[in-house]
């Protein structure tokens, strides 16, 4: 196999549970304040999901007071430190930018109600032991 | 002691620092190389059995033993990616089995300031970079074919609407009308070939070493192509 594709696969996340679009979440996400360090959750609704490999993202949407957040998030980054599925979402595109000229009740999906699935299906050759962070040198 | 690596280019990624940023690399396959000759300034520096030299003096004559001349100057040879057997000259193959090597693709020297440290037939690996936090990187950069200045120098381009005629890309003038010196200036910059040079990119971040693998993750882009050859040594700028 390509070797860079090897490596990339080496260093992704295996223990992220697998989501989709159109999916509510709770991003667990570090976030530093000062010199400290906490954990933030974030809410919302997955409305877009990009990139391949490692540089895999994903775009979180919330309404605050009734304003659009969006947060997007690397799928594979040491920041992440859980992703829990609240609530599988019914969904006929792979982007729901849609929402965003949607306030209120509009903005619900109808919820899929399938089995929630279990950790992400890995590709073909992953690692699948604790991926080794980068180190610095 | 550092002495240099011939590596492959294998193409670019990026990374994840444990503090969550993100780190562009490019993943070099860096030997392992096997020392070919080691050259000396003098050939009294060298070891015993490497002071004889052969030389062919024809079909008849044969070939003669005589005593190796003085390199004038000390450096590794070392050669990189094999190649098989049918594919190499009979004078490669007699060169690289001198030093219990197969034949090779890539020969290049690393010049050193005094006597190398490394005896011929050794082999170097991305280990001795352990220690090296930053190198540099000379490679071959990618062909453009015949560029224009706008690619070739960054020269701006010229307006797109306003009257333009048929302008967008030339490169301006490149004379003069009222002065003592006159026509086009030695060494304008204009069109031509762009790409395929010798291009060293100093001061690369070594962030990763796979010793195991052969690998060096340098941070930011090197010259060339992928599988393009590259010779990486310490970086000069950072003792």
């Amino acid at each position: 196999m390509d070797l860079i594709r090897q490596i990339e696969l080496e260093n992704m996340r295996t223990d992220i549970a697998d989501f989709g679009v159109g999916d509510t979440v709770d991003v667990h996400y570090l976030i530093r304040e000062g010199d400290k360090e906490r954990v933030q959750v974030f809410t919302g609704t997955v409305i877009s999901i990009s990139g391949s490999g490692i540089r895999r993202t994903f775009l979180v949407r919330r309404l605050v007071a009734g304003e659009g957040v969006e947060r997007r998030f690397p799928l594979h980054s040491p920041r992440v430190q859980k992703v829990e599925v609240k609530s599988k979402g019914r969904i006929r595109r792979a982007r729901l930018f849609y929402l965003r000229e949607r306030v209120g009740k509009a903005v619900r999906l109808r919820q899929n109600f399938g089995k929630l699935r279990g950790p992400r299906a890995m590709p073909k050759g992953a690692n699948k032991a604790a991926p080794e962070a980068a180190s610095t040198k | 002691m550092t002495i240099g690596i011939l590596g492959k280019k294998l193409g670019m990624t990026q990374l994840f620092q444990p503090d969550g940023t993100w780190v562009p690399v490019t993943v070099v396959q860096a030997g392992p190389c096997k020392v070919l000759q080691v050259k000396a300034r003098e050939a009294s520096e060298l070891p015993e059995e490497h002071r004889q030299a052969s030389t062919n003096r024809g079909r008849k004559s044969g070939k003669l033993e005589r005593p190796r001349r003085d390199d004038g100057y000390y450096a590794v040879q070392v050669g990189f990616d094999e190649k098989p057997e049918k594919a190499s000259s009979k004078a490669e193959l007699g060169h690289c089995a001198k030093a219990g090597a197969a034949p090779v693709r890539l020969i290049k020297e690393f010049r050193t300031e005094s006597m190398p440290s490394v005896a011929q037939g050794e082999d170097l690996t991305v280990a001795q970079f352990a220690e090296v936090k930053r190198v540099d990187v000379t490679g071959t950069s990618k062909g453009r074919g015949f560029a224009g200045t706008i690619k070739r120098y960054g020269f701006a381009r010229q307006r797109t609407t306003h009257g333009n005629s048929k302008a967008h890309r030339k490169l301006g003038g490149i004379g003069r009308m009222y002065s003592t010196m006159k026509g086009v200036p030695k060494g304008k910059k204009m069109p031509g070939h762009y790409g395929v040079a010798k291009i060293t990119v100093q001061n690369l971040e070594v962030v990763k070493i796979d010793e195991e693998r052969n690998l060096l993750y340098l941070r930011g882009a090197v010259p060339g192509h992928r599988n393009a050859y590259l010779m990486i040594q310490k970086s000069v700028k950072t003792r």
